[in-house]
């Protein structure tokens, strides 16, 4: 099967799903939870997404992504809640926050050299910075947080029915698909590649490498900003553990290289392999744990033994046989 | 049909006893079939995660409840119908506490108890109302569970708000009775909803009962280290400390001012995370003369004793957290037989209705306004001898309260 064909099969999977659990004509079984364990892997897949672009495809390893996600999700809160904005408004303003916030960071990191495990510690420091001023600023609430009134309109960004929330989360985890694909295919993608193999080397070849990686920055921060306003549309509360909480930047990171990063179905297929392995381990919870120490294990183990993840798997496979 | 002595052949003796036993195998399916459906409740706690231990607990109280209801005989007013727990692990995450909503929608929960932590009750609540599934509150601080209108939603326990203005008479009764001996605070909170929720509340109403607010100081979650708090405290030279936090930050904090001799009037806690048995026992030097504004059982209630006694057969400790999701199975229970049935829309009228009495808690009778009980209460508590006593209410009362503490 080709790439193409694969692509297009996924995709038509990925529509029909929900369908087969959704409502008195579910054509399997109706199941909201199904359709929940689906949206949740499609937005961890995007989210996994935003931070393959910048550490998959450029190099660019963030310890700190959680710092756009929570940004986009306070920025389109703030206006909806504190300014009566339009969430779907507030959505178009929190994407272009993170991508400004992307480019900012960039700016400041790259500029004077910034990069491997430094650039990895600059942005768990400003995601960590991020967190405490929400904490104490008056205009997030504080540690109190900020509740969205429930309002369950479309017009609102909010849904009755959770089949709408999956095929949002959809449509978001196609367009990052789409960004990684193109990013295979375009010359700003292949001056990305460049920088992560050896980002003297591209110096020397004439890229501007401080300019290619800002860009970068920005639109993976545009990304998970996005992100950030879904989760908040969704949940309805935010708080700063849950905005800039360090567990999923971690969550982000581990998608990504457990699918395997710079690939264009990496975070697709950790996503999957995570959301799944999370709820088949969380059934066992009556061990107080167990399930979790599980999951870790198993992680580990992919980490450890795949460090192409699994799509690196499936392509030896393939070229075996 | 042969029915003659042999060898081979069947004895009547044994025939008689065959053939009742097979009615009685037959009947078995009729009288099995008869017994009224188990009605399921849904119990959702962060049994694994950095609040684990409060959600077992949590989970230990429901399950106890609901143990006690079917060897009771289930729900009379179902046939006998027992209650079955289903068990939820919301890891501390919010989605992760609406997909577990969702499962247990879809295995037919006919009520939910949770969830220990503000943001996972709230869209757990959320998610819980599109199917109009009643969601009973056994811990959870923010008034924000009660106050979106959702009429699925109930809290026995009394929230933020009423347990401050208790905690603050008390203290000013307290100040008041022993000269007015403190004049200034400072309040150590986490950095949650929770913490600076209370914190805040604290903070402006203290200069009703003369009390000065000098500093708020958060903290993280965790901290591991509150030397510098301690050290800006007596720099502060305030009379009392009051905090809000979670149990291992709790409990260091108190041990930290200890060590570093910070001597107050006072340290005085609402809803404080870590004052239980477990921090009084393990800890009495540290604990001992600590005030706490807490949910406590009432120590004069006998059926409240039995329960302690039982949960510490068990090997665990009466917290807050059994007797609330104790009471929160219960306060289902007896709504189940007033509805005499198990259908969501029902059994939330009967809770909306509910005027049921907690036994074991110093409460009244329940009358839940927007799903709020008005009729719940906190007590006042110190650690004394290595024990925990009630100091407040009077009627409550176990003993009588030591303020200011004696200087170390």
């Amino acid at each position: 099967m080709s790439a193409r064909a694969a692509t297009a099969a996924l995709l038509a999977a990925a529509l029909v799903y929900p369908l087969l659990f959704f409502g008195d004509g579910a054509w399997l079984v109706r199941s909201n939870y199904a359709i929940d364990v689906g949206m949740l892997a499609l937005f961890a897949a995007f989210l996994g997404q935003s931070w393959n672009v910048a550490g998959g495809f450029a190099g660019l390893t963030s310890f700190g992504h959680v710092l756009f996600f929570g940004t986009g999700a306070y920025c389109s809160t703030i206006l909806h809640v504190g300014h009566g904005v339009n969430p779907w408004f507030g959505w178009v303003a929190a994407t272009t926050a993170g991508a400004a916030l992307g480019a900012a960071v960039g700016h400041l990191t790259f500029r004077v050299g910034l990069r491997g495990s430094y650039f990895a510690l600059i942005t768990l420091a400003f995601a960590e910075t991020f967190r405490v001023l929400a904490n104490s600023v008056g205009f997030t609430r504080g540690g109190l947080g900020i509740l969205i009134p429930l309002d369950q309109r479309a017009a609102a960004l909010q849904f009755h029915d959770p089949i709408w929330f999956y095929y949002l989360a959809l449509a978001l985890c196609a367009s990052g698909l789409a960004i990684a694909w193109w990013l295979t295919r375009s010359r700003f993608g292949t001056y990305l590649a460049a920088i992560r193999e050896n980002e003297d080397a591209a110096r020397a070849l004439g890229i501007d490498v401080v300019r290619q990686k800002v860009r970068c920055l920005a639109l993976s921060g545009a990304m998970a900003a996005a992100g950030g306003t879904f989760y908040a549309q969704k949940y309805l509360y935010i708080d700063p553990s849950i905005a800039f909480g360090v567990d999923r930047s971690v969550e982000m990171l581990l998608v990504a290289m457990i699918g395997g990063a710079g690939t264009v179905f990496g975070p697709l297929v950790g996503a999957g392999a995570v959301v799944a392995l999370g709820e088949a381990t969380r059934a066992l919870s009556d061990a107080r744990g167990l399930g979790l120490i599980l999951y870790g294990l198993l992680l580990v183990a992919i980490v450890g033994f795949l460090p192409n993840g699994l799509v690196g798997l499936v392509r030896a496979a393939r070229r075996d046989a | 049909m042969s029915m003659q002595t042999g060898r081979n052949s069947i004895s009547r003796r044994r025939f008689l006893a065959g053939s009742t036993a097979v009615a009685g195998a037959l009947a078995m399916p009729r009288i099995a079939g008869a017994q009224a459906a188990a009605v399921r409740i849904g119990l959702i706690h962060p049994v694994s995660g950095f609040v684990a231990y409060n959600g077992q607990q949590g989970r230990l109280g429901a399950v106890m409840a609901i143990d006690e209801v079917n060897q009771a005989g289930g729900i009379r007013a179902l046939g006998g119908a027992k209650l079955e727990a289903l068990l939820g692990d919301s890891q501390s995450k919010v989605e992760v506490g609406v997909s577990e909503v969702e499962k247990m929608n879809e295995a037919g929960v006919a009520a939910y108890v949770g969830c220990f932590q503000s943001p996972v009750g709230i869209a757990a609540t959320q998610a819980a109302a599109k199917y109009g599934t009643p969601f009973v509150i056994d811990v959870g601080a923010s008034d924000a569970l009660v106050s979106r209108g959702l009429t699925n939603v109930f809290r026995l326990k009394p929230g933020f708000g009423r347990c401050v203005d208790d905690a603050i008479a008390t203290l000013g009764e307290l100040n008041k009775a022993a000269g007015s001996p403190a004049k200034s605070v400072v309040l150590v909170h986490e950095s949650g909803e929770f913490g600076t929720g209370t914190a805040k509340l604290l903070a402006g109403k203290l200069p009703s009962i003369g009390l000065e607010a000098k500093e708020l100081i958060a903290h993280d979650n965790p901290t591991r280290n509150f030397d510098n708090v301690a050290l800006k405290i007596r720099a502060l030279r305030a009379d009392i400390v009051m905090m809000s936090n979670y149990q291992n930050e709790y409990v260091l904090l108190a041990k930290t001012l200890l060590q570093q001799k910070v001597n107050v009037a006072a340290m005085f806690s609402v809803l404080g995370g870590g004052f239980n048995y477990k921090f009084v026992r393990e800890q009495p030097d540290v604990a001992e003369f600590m005030l706490d504004h807490n949910h406590w059982f009432n120590p004069k209630s006998t059926k409240a004793q039995a329960l302690k006694k039982a949960v510490e057969a068990k090997g665990g400790l009466f917290t807050f957290e059994v007797y609330l999701a104790y009471n929160a199975v219960m306060l289902i229970a007896d709504a189940l037989e007033r509805a005499g049935s198990a259908d969501k829309a029902k059994l939330t009228a009967a809770l909306a209705a509910s005027t049921w009495t907690p036994e074991i808690m110093p409460y009244g009778p329940t009358r839940f306004v927007n799903g709020q009980n008005q009729g719940g209460q906190g007590a006042t508590l110190q650690a004394l001898k290595g024990d925990i006593e009630v100091v407040r209410p009077e009627a409550f009362a176990s003993a009588a309260a030591v303020f200011p503490r004696p200087k170390a």
